[in-house]
């Protein structure tokens, strides 16, 4: 009776725990086939608003039923390593709360297990970086279970890069030049009132 | 009655030209004895109401990026490193503009050479919209960095408008006022970025679009200065410099007497363990926040503006302090307080690395944040008497000392992985109490120190302060107003000590 109540209570806290603190990405299985249509080392301009076809579909030589938890299915596009290098705001955390990999979202849709593909166009504000797509799949508590991705585990193959738009119009950069030239030329202004104002007042 | 009783009463400076009538009550050089808030009245006040504002929008143009650091780093592709150096690259410059700015004030006017420096720095902020790399983010950084110089043309002016007993207070003011720009720029543009945003206009532009409005403000109040302004209770100085009432000085001569004064370079370490501390807070206590605490990013920046907006009250309660305990305990009376105030801010300091809990860290950063800015306040209420005639070139001193503080903090603690930022902060702590020792031996001879009194020798005020002109400059005339001043600084006596001695007029002692 006492050993019971202590494995439901165990369960429960375990069961709390994995909501708290979220599931670690290294306790997921790669259960997914993830495929996008940019290829291996292809840089995609921003500006171009480019168009990401990604499929992605159940890795069929898993046991059966694994899938069986599965709702929803997010796709999401992830930095790269080399991107990540000395920016903390990127950092790869196992506990999946905390972790900053994957910051853009592609698409969320209901799961099935095959015949899965969506059309994204690239958002303008994207920022120029290097890039893998990374599908999660999630239960009906919204707690990851599974995922795919369309790199390797090391995240060094089949990579894209974004080149990002720079921000830059013709249109600032001449306010801004204007503007300087403006301060810097009533500054001689100023100096030139001044001495007048001292040679009159003499 | 003494006569600095009879000196300060006088509504109506009946010793100068006669037809000057101030809204405030003046002493013999015609500084404002009093200092009223809510008054613009020129020349006093509007210089003062002039001189804050100004340093305000220097100080939001020098702290702008921070706040929009997760837009821009995103848009230059920057790295940490990036980020830190442009950090320290936004200190770095002041550090000899502020003692430049010192030595253009004494010869030049705070109005010409704040409103110089303002409009030559504008550029620097307007183009930041251009910025496109880690490198050219970091060299907008910088020179938008010199405009911080404008500390020292603030603290010169108000030294010359007001007098002794209130110069503490209007210096405390404007400084803090100036250095709420820190703060408040943490929430002024986050907010204009999302205002731009909103319109339509994608990130990577609006934060572009956003620097202008610091821009824009910093370019309006060096007009404001030179039309509004004046240097001098009696007039500009090209004007006065013209009429003869004030000659132009010797370059050489004013350097000399700033660079062996050593009370000088003891109050620029110090300052930098005030200040500088205060500017290396301003640029990463948010990150610390966010990160030790796992608060989000918009939390974080309020809590860093917090920290930059103590400065409304905690600065100037710093130079009322140093002016209130002047009244009674003169000269020593202020380098006390500032000793132990400063003290307490490490102290203060060491604890905020110690504590891990968010509230609590909250509440500490925000008492460390009041000792630290009181103690820059208590600091400018000690640097008018240095010197006089170098006055600006004293205040510069200091003032870049405040940012070399900012640049050895950042370096040594708060760059690469070396230390957490808690170890840093705490580390930091240890820093300001060892660096604020040295105020220990500043002793004023007429005065005293912390642990002496006057000198036995009887070296009054005019001898301390006429020992900056040599004998040929005194038969000009040259010295007439450093005269002024020693005489109205006999106040920095104290109570106790006044009443003892025997009142004289203006003519130096014989007797050594």
């Amino acid at each position: 009776m006492a050993a019971r109540g202590f494995l439901v209570a165990a369960l429960l806290l375990s069961c709390l725990a994995v909501t708290c603190y979220g599931v670690t990405f290294s306790s997921l299985q790669r259960t997914l086939l993830v495929t996008a249509s940019p290829t291996p080392g292809q840089v995609l301009e921003a500006k171009e608003e480019p168009k990401i076809t990604v499929t992605w579909s159940l890795n069929q030589t898993f046991p059966a039923g694994i899938d069986s938890t599965y709702k929803t299915v997010k796709v999401k596009l992830c930095y790269a390593p080399i991107s990540q290098v000395d920016r903390a705001w990127r950092k790869t955390v196992d506990n999946l709360v905390k972790d900053k990999t994957c910051q853009f979202k592609v698409v969320a849709k209901p799961y099935s297990p095959s015949n899965n593909s969506f059309t994204w166009t690239l958002e303008r504000e994207v920022p120029s970086a290097t890039y893998f797509v990374r599908a999660y799949a999630y239960n009906s508590e919204d707690v990851a279970a599974g995922y795919g991705q369309t790199t390797d585990a090391q995240k060094t193959t089949n990579l894209f890069e974004v080149q990002a738009i720079s921000g830059r119009h013709a249109s600032l950069d001449i306010a801004s030049v204007c503007f300087s030239a403006f301060s810097v030329l009533s500054l001689g202004g100023f100096f030139f009132m001044e001495k007048q104002k001292a040679r009159v007042s003499k | 009655p003494t006569p600095k009783d009879t000196d300060m009463e006088l509504p109506n400076a009946a010793t100068n030209s006669g037809d000057k009538k101030f809204a405030l009550p003046v002493d013999s050089e015609n500084k404002a004895t009093e200092f009223r808030i809510y008054s613009a009245a020129a020349p006093h006040m509007r210089a003062f109401h002039l001189s804050w504002v100004s340093f305000f929008a220097c100080f939001v143009s020098t702290f702008a990026a921070p706040p929009l650091l997760p837009i821009i780093r995103d848009n230059l592709n920057l790295t940490s490193t990036d980020i830190g150096n442009a950090g320290i690259a936004a200190v770095t410059g002041a550090v000899f503009a502020r003692i430049t700015m010192g030595t253009a004030c004494d010869l030049f006017g705070p109005r010409l050479a704040s409103a110089a420096l303002i409009l030559l720095t504008a550029p620097a902020v307007f183009c930041s919209a251009m910025a496109n790399s880690p490198v050219s983010f970091l060299l907008v950084r910088f020179f938008t960095g010199f405009s911080l110089a404008t500390f020292v043309s603030t603290q010169f002016w108000m030294s010359s408008m007001f007098s002794a007993p209130v110069v503490g207070t209007a210096n405390g003011v404007a400084g803090g006022w100036g250095n709420l720009g820190g703060g408040a720029t943490q929430l002024i543009m986050p907010l204009v970025f999302s205002l731009i945003r909103d319109i339509g206009v994608t990130k990577f532009t609006a934060w572009r679009i956003a620097f202008s409005i610091p821009a824009l403000f910093q370019t309006l109040s060096a007009f404001a200065i030179f039309f509004l302004g004046q240097d001098l209770p009696d007039g500009n100085y090209s004007r006065l410099q013209k009429s003869g009432d004030k000659h132009k000085d010797n370059f050489k001569q004013v350097l000399y007497h700033a660079v062996t004064n050593y009370r000088g370079w003891i109050l620029a370490l110090t300052y930098g363990y005030c200040f500088g501390v205060e500017l290396t807070v301003d640029n990463i206590i948010a990150q610390y926040f966010y990160d030790r605490f796992n608060v989000s990013l918009h939390t974080a920046g309020i809590i860093a503006a917090s920290f930059g907006l103590a400065n409304l009250f905690s600065r100037p309660g710093g130079g009322l302090l140093s002016d209130v305990v002047a009244k009674k305990f003169g000269m020593r009376g202020r380098l006390w307080t500032l000793w132990i105030v400063q003290m307490l801010g490490g102290l203060f300091c060491i604890l905020l690395g110690k504590v891990g809990s968010l509230g609590v860290s909250v509440a500490v950063m925000l008492i460390f944040s009041v000792f630290v800015q009181a103690a820059c306040g208590l600091t400018f209420g000690v640097v008018p008497f240095v010197s006089r005639r170098s006055l600006g070139v004293i205040s510069g001193m200091t003032g870049g000392g405040g940012n070399v503080g900012a640049v050895l903090t950042q370096v040594i603690f708060f760059r690469g992985s070396r230390y957490s930022a808690e170890t840093g902060i705490t580390l930091m702590g240890v820093m300001i109490i060892c660096c604020t020792l040295p105020l220990l031996f500043i002793f004023f001879p007429q005065w005293g120190g912390l642990f002496c009194g006057p000198s036995s020798k009887g070296i009054t005020e005019e001898e301390y302060y006429m020992s900056e002109w040599n004998s040929t400059e005194k038969d000009k005339g040259f010295h007439k107003a450093s005269l002024k001043f020693a005489h109205n600084s006999r106040s920095e006596r104290g109570k106790k000590v006044d009443s003892a001695l025997t009142p004289s007029n203006e003519t130096p002692p014989t007797h050594v």
